[in-house]
């Protein structure tokens, strides 16, 4: 071993959130402008960093979680897409997705490398870990 | 065998291991790993990457000398 590094994910290719969703069987929606969410900001929580009320409930594409009353938007902004949610447990997002939206960020994460390693050619081996998923690539 | 092993918590957030380079070659060869998923919050080194590539062990004999 020669390094370790933690990284602060971040979402910049549709593709790969897309094939995220299609493997949790949720449904992306291209191009739907508003996204599902209690409607009202009453302040228990701080907004996304760069975003204002007047944003919230707005979207350039938006994910539609089976089982749940809520949705999620997915907004653009200088390069990347930040996932607009509301986490309230009425909604049911917090139930099918885990805590933060886990359980998409993991698939978006998976699907991005998975993507990557294709396209360089890498030996991809991937298995179940406690704490998730260990993919470790080959490299020659 | 080099390899680099990415672990993703179910909660999202991923780890980066490289195994089996030597020198700053782990730096150079995770770093697109790095851009394609976020950015780096913390980097911990381990004695590998102090190791120079390449390096070859020079043993120095020395004979004994009297007088």
């Amino acid at each position: 071993m020669s390094h370790v590094a933690r990284i602060e994910l971040e979402i910049n290719d549709l593709d790969s959130l897309k094939a995220a969703c299609k493997s949790l069987g949720l449904e992306f929606v291209p191009d739907q402008k508003t996204f599902a969410w209690y409607g009202q900001h009453v302040g228990d929580y701080p907004l996304p960093e760069g975003f204002t009320l007047e944003d919230m409930g707005h979207c350039d594409h938006a994910i539609h979680v089976p089982d749940a009353q809520y949705e999620i938007g997915v907004v653009k902004k200088r390069g990347k897409y930040t996932l607009l949610w509301d986490f309230y447990h009425a909604g049911g997002l917090e139930t099918a997705l885990g805590r933060g939206a886990g359980k998409l960020k993991q698939a978006y994460a998976l699907e991005r490398v998975k993507k990557e390693a294709r396209q360089r050619n890498y030996r991809y081996l991937e298995k179940k870990t406690d704490q998730g998923i260990r993919i470790t690539l080959m490299v020659q | 065998m080099k390899s680099i092993v990415i672990d993703i918590t179910n909660e999202g957030e991923v780890k980066i291991e490289t195994k089996g380079f030597t020198g700053k070659a782990c730096i150079e060869e995770s770093q697109f790993l790095k851009d394609l998923l976020g950015h780096e919050t913390a980097r911990q080194l381990t004695p590998v990457y102090y190791s120079k590539a390449n390096q070859k062990e020079v043993t120095r004999k020395h004979l004994p000398l009297c007088g």
